[in-house]
């Protein structure tokens, strides 16, 4: 009599947890499929492209509605350079500010600090975008290019990157905005990766009668390298694909010149400005997915890399 | 204070916060001579330790009060040049500390804080300082490579070589063999015994054969305060103290 | 050995003999002064961020912009359609993220170390990192092609992107409990769904909580999945398959425009949503601290 009643249970239990496994099962297929569909949605709308213009594509730098000729090349050349001018500016910028909150400014005062510096990583992007378009850019076209214009523009290579009309927009605003919108979440990984290097390996460097930067310049920096680089290149992917801060604020020219200062455009804000205006199924439409099969690819590379330096250091951690 | 006295340490108190962690410590260590201190953990001999080359200075919650004098100036005094303090006063810590660059580089990191000079003088800096801790024939040869590949005893006396190399006259040692294997750590005791002709050395050891074995003079500590000093054979044999006869036959700890 | 040739170098002096010392700390106070200057300035940055937007923003923020709906231009407008349509698709999304990003979160830190687990785990962190406007496209797609602009559209976006952040912190926080627990769970006969829905998730709801006020506080804020999605909506309909706007569509559409109130409504739209969305961000990082406080008594 007990003995059946167990086995009842014994079923009872396996089949209530099989609609608990199910639905577990079904909600991570589900982030897999999202996953899978996102990549095979955006190849097959960029076929269309592919199939006029061939893996040229690619290499042309054209970008013409009218005459339906298109091309990636330049949208792809301004998604890089304001990213890696982002990256350039930010670099510093969260070094110095992840330094100065782990290693100098005491633990009291840095517990407050951060997570203010942290709230600019909480700013909507589009807030990003007013702030450039009605503060930064005025800025550059009144003070900042007219500066470099008057004390660089003789020097052969600088002249070229310093050219053109005033008028505030362009690769450089967009870059340094990147750059702002970056910085927290690069300086969040490095302030951790300073804060866990071993506080003996520290110390016996202080025994030495190091300085505080020779420590983190010889000690704390080589000993987090991974980390470091893990989130450098995490905050540049998050500049690769960052739309509505660098729309307001490009200029939204489809050309290639030497000018930072020249309208511009990225793969992102290119999709923002022209897809709402592109008939479905159209060549345009077709090409603006190529695009984004474009941003997708560079922009998974990047994060691949960074998730693969970061989880190394963590297990750094965990085996010290 | 007469030559033969190194550090002689006078009325000192040490505070975490509000925690009174050394109370009124005073005595003298002498030149060219091991000084052990021993006692149960927490006792405050590491704190001691610490304060002799200002290290508690890392942590503002931390203080000293008190006189500890080293050639004709009190060590305590803010306005010693801590960087030169440390060069003078070595410290090696409780586990290996190698940093993450080649052999040579980790020996050449401490010397170049001090002096600039050419590749060849590097160069034999490095080696003395290596044949000091009887590392050299173990690594010559491959000393680009890095310094973490080593094995755990050759680590530490690499470390203790790092800090020799810039020369100190100094040598603080915080529990230098309690990560290591005996083999390793009778290596590192029979060291002390060539060093301590041209340094003065301050070891913290929970071990108290490696004390009786190494120091010329122990001291032991509990709760904060110096039980005892004595040379090393009245310590282990007939201690002044019932505290410390207790503790080293093993009543407490 | 020379031994003996060593110890008359000894370093015995208090005085350095070259001013290689001096040049070091001069070098380290430069790169301190550096550091703290480095972060002041983005302190400044954020503040002037929040400066400007309480400047531009405050003089529109009234009772007449809060209840009624956006204008053509020429007619006085307010921001009612924008704040309802960012509180309904925000909403909707992450009640629509929720369920999935906790199962999935489940999945990844109780269902062991198998390949699948470690396969949704880097999906789950692709997608989190991914740009916000290629799911727009995507949404685009599958979804828009065939139902037209719709707030759905739009949810499903959202959804997407909060999805990501909530499988992390329920997984992270899963993670923290001590295996102890679940097993005593499992001693008593307690079938594996008892075990987490009654033992485990109670004791995670504080980090569960804070990952979807994060998330929250990530897709209230976003413009770029919706240009192609939910599209905007001059007008309010509580019809979820129609075109429907939001507070950083609005900031989109108003900011750059020549219409001078509509500029100051994208101010005050812009100062709306930022508040919301920085104190979302406080709540939830302060919960965090309570939550890891309570845990370490």
């Amino acid at each position: 009599m007990t003995n059946v009643k167990k086995n009842i249970d014994i079923n009872r239990k396996a089949s209530s947890s099989s609609w608990f496994n199910g639905l577990v099962w079904i909600s991570s297929f589900l982030i897999l499929f999202i996953f899978i569909g996102l990549i095979l949605k955006l190849l097959w709308g960029s076929q269309q492209a592919f199939a006029t213009f061939g893996i040229e594509f690619l290499t042309r730098a054209i970008w013409n509605p009218v005459t339906q000729q298109y091309g990636a090349v330049s949208a792809v050349l301004g998604t890089l350079v304001t990213s890696l001018i982002g990256i350039v500016i930010a670099i510093p910028l969260a070094f110095g500010s992840a330094y100065a909150l782990s290693e100098i400014i005491p633990i009291r005062i840095s517990r407050i600090v951060t997570p203010i510096i942290q709230l600019l990583a909480a700013v909507p992007s589009i807030i990003f975008g007013m702030w450039g378009f009605f503060f930064i850019v005025p800025l550059m076209a009144r003070y900042v290019q007219p500066f470099l214009k008057h004390n660089f523009g003789h020097i052969p290579i600088l002249s070229a990157l310093f050219s053109g009309p005033p008028f505030g927009v362009g690769l450089f605003t967009g870059g340094l905005i990147l750059a702002v919108m970056i910085t927290p979440f690069i300086a969040a990984v490095m302030q951790n990766a300073f804060q866990n290097t071993p506080v003996l390996l520290k110390e016996s460097a202080y025994s030495l009668g190091a300085t505080k930067w020779e420590i983190m310049r010889y000690v704390t920096l080589a000993w987090s390298k991974k980390a470091v680089l893990g989130g450098i290149i995490l905050g540049w992917g998050r500049a690769l694909g960052e739309t509505m801060a660098i729309t307001f604020v490009i200029g939204n020219a489809n050309k290639i010149g030497w000018s930072l200062f020249a309208p511009s455009n990225t793969i992102s804000s290119l999709i923002a400005l022209e897809f709402p205006e592109s008939a479905t199924g159209s060549l345009k439409m077709s090409s603006l997915m190529g695009l984004g099969v474009i941003l997708m690819v560079i922009s998974f590379l990047a994060l691949f890399c960074s998730r693969y330096l970061l989880r190394q250091s963590e297990r750094k951690l965990r085996g010290n | 204070m007469t030559d033969d006295i190194a550090i002689s340490i006078q009325g000192l108190n040490f505070y975490y916060n509000n925690f009174h962690a050394l109370k009124n410590i005073g005595f003298d260590m002498p030149r060219h001579q091991v000084t052990a201190m021993i006692g149960p953990s927490g006792c405050g001999k590491s704190t001691l330790l610490r304060t002799i080359n200002r290290m508690y200075d890392l942590y503002p919650e931390q203080k000293a009060e008190g006189e500890i004098w080293f050639d004709g100036k009190n060590i305590l005094d803010k306005r010693i040049d801590l960087n030169i303090l440390r060069s003078r006063i070595g410290m090696v810590f409780q586990k290996p500390t190698p940093f993450n660059m080649s052999i040579q580089d980790n020996i050449a990191f401490g010397i170049k804080l001090y002096e600039r000079l050419s590749a060849s003088e590097m160069k034999d800096r490095i080696e003395e300082a290596l044949r000091q801790v009887a590392l050299w024939d173990e690594v010559k040869g491959r000393l680009h490579i890095s310094a973490l590949s080593l094995s755990g005893g050759q680590q530490q006396r690499l470390c203790m070589a790092r800090t020799l190399a810039i020369k100190p006259e100094v040598l603080l040692l915080d529990e230098p063999t309690s990560a290591l294997d005996p083999i390793s750590t009778a290596r590192i005791e029979e060291l002390l015994d060539a060093l301590k002709t041209q340094y003065t050395i301050v070891i913290v050891t929970h071990n108290l054969q490696q004390a009786a074995r190494c120091a010329d003079q122990v001291a032991f500590f509990y709760m904060g305060e110096l039980i005892e000093i004595n040379d090393v054979e009245t310590m282990f044999t007939k201690p002044d103290n019932i505290q410390t006869h207790d503790y080293i036959t093993g009543r407490f700890g | 050995m020379d031994l003996s040739s060593a110890s008359s170098q000894l370093n015995n002096s208090w005085v350095q003999k070259n001013n290689l010392v001096q040049r070091r700390k001069l070098k380290n106070q430069l790169f301190i002064i550096g550091a703290l200057g480095i972060t002041g300035l983005l302190l400044l940055v954020l503040f002037s961020i929040l400066a400007i937007l309480l400047i531009n923003g405050l003089s529109g923020l009234s009772l007449f912009t809060l209840s009624h709906m956006t204008a053509p231009q020429g007619i006085k407008g307010g921001l009612l359609n924008p704040i309802l349509g960012s509180l309904f698709q925000t909403g909707l999304a992450i009640f629509l993220a929720i369920p999935i990003g906790v199962l999935a979160g489940i999945f990844l830190a109780e269902y062991g170390n198998t390949r699948m687990v470690s396969l949704v785990r880097f999906i789950s962190d692709m997608l989190m990192s991914a740009p916000s406007i290629l799911v727009g496209l995507f949404i685009y797609t599958v979804i828009v092609i065939y139902l037209g602009y719709s707030a759905f559209a739009g949810i499903c976006a959202l959804a997407i992107l909060a999805i990501p952040l909530i499988v992390r912190t329920t997984e992270d926080t899963l993670r923290l409990i001590p295996t102890t627990i679940s097993e005593a769970g499992f001693a008593l006969g307690a079938p594996k769904w008892k075990v987490i829905i009654f033992v485990c998730l109670p004791i995670a709801k504080g980090g569960i909580m804070t990952g979807i006020l994060l998330a929250i506080s990530r897709i209230a804020g976003e413009a770029a999945p919706l240009l192609f999605t939910s599209l905007g909506n001059s007008d309010w309909s509580w019809n979820i398959f129609a075109p429907m706007t939001s507070l950083p569509l609005i900031i989109y559409q108003y900011a750059d425009s020549a219409d001078d109130q509509w500029v100051q409504l994208a101010w005050t739209a812009a100062l709306l949503i930022t508040m919301a969305v920085l104190c979302l961000n406080i709540v939830a990082k302060s919960y965090l601290e309570k939550g890891l406080k309570n845990k370490r008594k």
